[in-house]
This record gives C-alpha cells, sequence and structure tokens, in this order.
C-alpha cells in the first residue's frame, strides 16, 4: 500500500562509545519523509544532521530503532542489502563531494552505475546526460581538482542521481558554496527532484534552503525539536 | 611508485626463479647428456668419481678388463676440456681403430680419424657449424693448428664435442698411461652384469655399471641442487608475497578514501576484493612480463662455468618460461587476498568522519 510515504523512521538513535565516553549522535527520532518532496534538516554544528543521512542511506548502523524505505525495513538489511539500496534507491551528496581524484569527471558520474553493472554505452549517455544537465559539459575528462568548487558540487549532484535513484540525501550542499553558486545548486535540485521523481532530504544551514522546503525538521543535541 | 616498485620485484622475483632453475636444467642437460652418449654397454669409472672428468684410472685396466671372458671390447677414453677456436668443447681421446666398434655415427664429410698421428681430429656436427668450420679445415686446438679429418653425427652430446687419439689426448692432458675411463663392449648383452661383476671383483678400485646407468650416478648431485633451487624458490616467493602484500596494504591504505567512495556509491564487498584481484593480477602480468623479458634478454648472454674451465650456455627452457608466469601471477594474486579482505570492510561513514 503506497501511503505517499517513501521513508519513515521509529525511535531512532545513535551513540558513540561506551560509559563515560559515551556520545549520544541521535535520540529517539521519528520522522516521515513524503515522495517527491524536499525535507530539510537543519540545526547547529553536533546536532546529529549528518549522523542522520548517514543513517537513511544505510551507510551507518542506529544504536536504536528501525528505519523504513518504501515499506522495508532496512535497519534488518545485511550489508549484501545495503550496498544494492546504495547503488539502485539512494544517491548521496557528501558535504565534502567526496569524487574519486584519479577518475576524471565522466568516470565519477558513471562510477555507481559501473557497480550496477550497467553496460558502456549506457553509463556513458547516462553520465553525458546527466553532465549536460548540471552544466558541466565539456569538462568531462577533466580531474576533480580542475573544477571550481561549485562544479565539483554539480558533479557530485549528478553522480548521485546516475541510478535514477528514489531519495536523494544531500549533506550542506551549498557548505562550501557561495550565494549564487547555492542558488543554482538548489535550483538545479528543484529541477532534478520534479525531472527524476525523486524525494530530497538535505542537511543543512542555508536558512533559504530551509525556508523554501516544503517540509523541514530542526534537530538539536540529537533530537527533533520541531518539524 | 608503490605499484612501479611492486612490478619491480616480481620482475626481479622471477628472473631469480627463471635464473636458478634455468642453471639447474642447463646442468643436468649438459652433464647428463655428456655421460650417456660416450656408447658401449658398461662403463669402467675410478671408484667414487660422479663425472667421467672427475675420473680417473690406468690405461692398464682396459687390457685387464679385456681379458674378461664374454667381453669383446674394453676401451680407454680420454676426457678433457680444451679450447677450439676459442670456443671450450668436450674432448675425447680415443683409440681410433676401436672407435667404430664404441659409437654409432655417420661422417657427413670427411674421414674419421684413423690412426695416432697427431695434429688430427674429427669433429661433431653441431661443434663444427657453432665454429664454422668443416673436413680439411685447420682448427686451433689448446692454441695448436689441427686438420679435421671430418665431420661425424652422432644425435647425441657428442656431437658438441670432437674425437683426437687417446694418445694425443694424453699428452695434451699430461697423463702417463692414465684414461679417464674404459668402455665395454660385450659378446653378449644378456651377460652384462656378470661381466659387471667380474671387473669390480677384478679390479676393487673402480666402479663399473651399465651405461644407461651413467646419469643416475650423477643424479644425486641433481637432486641435491633442485632441492637447493626449490628452497631457494619457496623463500623468495614468500618474501615476495610478505613484501608485496606490505606494499599491497600500503598502498590501498593511501586510496582507503577513494574505497570507501566506492562503497558509499554502492560498490559491494565483493565488488571492493574483485576490484582489488583485478588490479592485482595487472600488476602481476606486468611484472611476470618484465620479468620473462628479463630473464630472457640477461640468461642468453650468461655462460656458466659446468667444471674447471667448461663454460656453456645457459640452456632457456620453454617449460621454465611457463612456470615462471604462472608462479609470478600466483603470487601477486596470493598477496592481494589479505589487502583485498581488509579493504573491502572499509566503513565509509568512518572515512569520511576521521579521514
Amino acid at each position: 500500500m503506497d501511503d505517499g510515504i517513501i521513508l519513515r523512521t521509529e525511535g531512532l538513535g545513535k551513540t558513540y562509545g561506551n560509559g563515560p565516553e559515551k556520545t549520544v549522535a541521535l535520540d529517539n527520532v521519528n520522522l516521515r519523509v513524503m515522495r517527491g518532496k524536499l525535507l530539510a534538516v537543519y540545526g547547529p554544528s553536533g546536532s546529529g544532521k549528518t549522523t542522520l543521512l548517514f543513517l537513511l542511506g544505510g551507510l551507518d548502523r542506529p544504536s536504536s530503532g528501525r528505519i523504513y524505505f518504501d515499506g522495508v525495513e532496512v535497519t534488518s538489511m545485511d550489508e549484501r542489502g545495503l550496498s544494492k539500496l546504495r547503488r539502485s534507491a539512494i544517491g548521496f551528496v557528501f558535504q565534502n563531494y567526496n569524487l574519486v581524484e584519479e577518475l576524471t569527471v565522466l568516470e565519477n558520474v558513471m562510477l555507481t552505475m559501473m557497480f550496477e553493472g550497467k553496460s558502456d554505452k549506457e553509463m556513458r549517455n547516462r553520465a553525458e546526460q546527466l553532465l549536460h544537465k548540471v552544466g558541466i559539459a565539456g569538462k568531462e575528462r577533466r580531474r576533480p581538482s580542475q573544477l571550481s568548487a561549485g562544479e565539483q558540487q554539480r558533479v557530485a549532484t549528478a553522480r548521485a542521481l546516475a541510478n535514477g535513484p528514489r531519495l536523494v540525501l544531500m549533506d550542506e550542499p551549498t557548505g562550501n558554496l557561495d550565494q549564487e553558486n547555492s542558488q543554482e545548486l538548489m535550483q538545479l535540485v528543484n529541477d532534478m527532484i520534479r525531472g527524476e521523481g525523486a524525494t530530497c532530504v538535505v542537511a543543512t544551514h542555508n536558512l533559504d534552503i530551509v525556508h523554501e522546503a516544503p517540509s523541514k525538521i530542526f534537530l538539536k543535541s540529537g533530537r527533533i525539536v520541531s518539524g | 611508485m608503490r605499484t612501479v616498485l611492486t612490478v619491480l620485484g616480481l620482475a626481479a622475483l622471477i628472473l631469480t626463479y627463471v635464473g636458478v632453475q634455468s642453471l639447474v636444467s642447463t646442468l643436468e642437460i649438459n652433464v647428463t647428456g655428456s655421460v650417456s652418449s660416450l656408447g658401449g654397454e658398461i662403463d669402467v669409472w675410478s671408484k667414487g668419481a660422479v663425472f667421467p672428468l672427475l675420473s680417473r684410472l690406468p690405461e692398464s685396466y682396459a687390457s685387464q678388463v679385456k681379458s674378461i671372458s664374454g667381453v669383446s671390447l674394453a676401451t680407454p677414453v680420454a676426457l678433457v676440456q680444451l679450447t677450439v677456436d676459442n670456443n671450450y668443447a668436450l674432448v675425447a681421446g680415443v683409440v681410433p681403430a676401436q672407435f667404430p666398434h664404441l659409437l654409432n655415427y655417420t661422417m657427413t664429410s670427411g674421414t674419421m680419424i684413423s690412426s695416432n698421428q697427431s695434429g688430427i681430429l674429427a669433429i661433431g656436427k653441431a661443434l663444427a657449424a657453432t665454429i664454422g668450420k668443416g673436413a680439411g679445415d685447420s682448427a686451433q686446438l689448446n692454441g695448436q693448428d689441427y686438420r679435421i679429418s671430418g665431420v661425424y653425427e652422432t644425435n647425441t652430446w657428442m656431437d658438441y664435442s670432437l674425437v683426437i687419439p687417446h694418445t694425443v689426448a694424453q699428452q695434451l692432458i699430461g697423463w702417463v698411461n692414465q684414461t679417464s675411463m674404459i668402455v665395454v663392449v660385450t659378446q653378449d648383452p644378456r651377460n652384462v652384469n656378470t661381466i659387471i661383476g667380474q671387473i669390480r671383483t677384478l679390479l676393487p678400485t673402480v666402479d663399473a655399471f651399465r651405461t644407461s646407468e651413467a646419469p643416475s650416478r650423477i643424479s644425486p648431485i641433481f637432486a641435491s641442487l633442485e632441492a637447493i633451487a626449490t628452497d631457494i624458490t619457496i623463500i623468495v616467493s614468500l618474501s615476495a608475497v610478505l613484501g608485496i602484500m606490505n606494499s599491497n596494504l600500503n598502498n590501498l591504505r593511501e586510496r582507503m578514501r577513494t574505497f570507501a567512495i566506492f562503497k558509499a556509491t554502492g560498490a559491494s564487498y565483493g565488488q571492493i576484493i574483485k576490484l582489488v584481484f583485478y588490479e592485482s593480477f595487472l600488476i602481476g602480468v606486468l611484472g611476470t612480463l618484465l620479468g620473462l623479458a628479463l630473464s630472457y634478454v640477461i640468461l642468453s648472454f650468461v655462460s656458466i662455468p659446468l667444471i674447471e674451465t667448461i663454460n656453456v650456455k645457459i640452456i632457456l627452457v620453454p617449460s621454465i618460461f611457463i612456470y615462471a608466469s604462472i608462479l609470478g601471477i600466483s603470487i601477486s594474486m596470493a598477496a592481494a587476498i589479505y589487502p583485498a579482505l581488509k579493504i573491502a570492510k572499509v566503513r565509509p561513514q568512518e572515512v569520511f568522519r576521521f579521514g
């Protein structure tokens, strides 16, 4: 049954360390993300935004609680299942882009498709199409270090969208960008959401993004304070 | 840089393996070939000698052996290594009148030596081709001019040697009434064992055995050499595995972030392992090809001293190159197992958070 909810968490918690060294990164987080919408997660540094995104993206395992993606419990998946989920259903745009310096821009975008087992022609066509969409056409052969921060962010966004994910997670996507680039990127994200039909969760400090987002949650000390 | 060093390390391993194995093979082929190609049915060497060049016994023993009932021929053969036109060759000093009864040969040109006359020799076909001489030409034997009476062919190691009269060989070596060995032909091959027993009884200071057993007399030496070669291969291979594994680990650690990105973008545990193995396979192929090429080039120019002044060129055996290829790629893959398993367990969130 499709109730319009693509992502749901129940009592999600994450702690690091034990005993007196124990740090609570997330505590009893319950959220629902509607399909095809943008959710902004905001809050001060250290509030647990990145931890939440890593848990939602299957990059880390929670200490407590459950995550459901399209009705399927993610928290009970094994490593193989999580890998499959990350490459086929979820796109991740990291705070510092995490592009592979040894690969060209084109190869970076093709990466997730390679792990999905797509043909070279299919990968190349899709990567070129995405790079054209994000305004990086003509720079396919360059290395990431030869691009500006804004361009790298666009390449990372193209990579996240390569396999047509149902969910795109973006960690501080505008953190290293000036205002003009930030606005362009978010316009791109909105276009992508509409064009690709993806749902997007953005962890951000950028209040412009927060204001424009149809739904938002405010995190403080690992807890949802509002939203 | 680390990858280049790994490739060079593998190439060095291949060179070591091919070098050691080729050395042993060359020795085995030459020595075994030389002792089993002198004809006859029974060899008589001095006791304890493991190679006819190291054997020395009185020439008079030949007549004593000949006096044994059932022996049709007992002829002395003096073996010596001499230079022929600046090439080292095994020279057999034989009694010319008895030589045709000793060995099956055909003359490709000229005639076999037929008297004890000095200054005349018959040369094997392969050696003649090596020095570029034929019947009627002159050749320098140990610095002295000899006329080549003819070129013979036996299809044995003798084709790489030459024949001179026994008396001339004795003079060249400086032996008086001594010879290297006695080659015996029996009247009835069924009595070979009996005659061997009689020779051992008659001459306690010699060792008599079937000619066909000559290679096996030196086989313990080669068994030891092969064991040493195997030990060297094992030690070098283990060192290579550990060295390359260490290099791989450090190399992969430096690229931890790259593999974390791979995992974060959907690469599975198995895909990471496959990537590392694929990379190691390529490095293994590169190192192996470089090692094989180096081995071929270097060993083609290397000669080894067989005994005293005998130098023979290294024989490049194809099977050694095949085994070397298998060894090189296997070592490269073996050295990738632990690093691959380790890197495949990388936790992206930890790498991204803590570097």
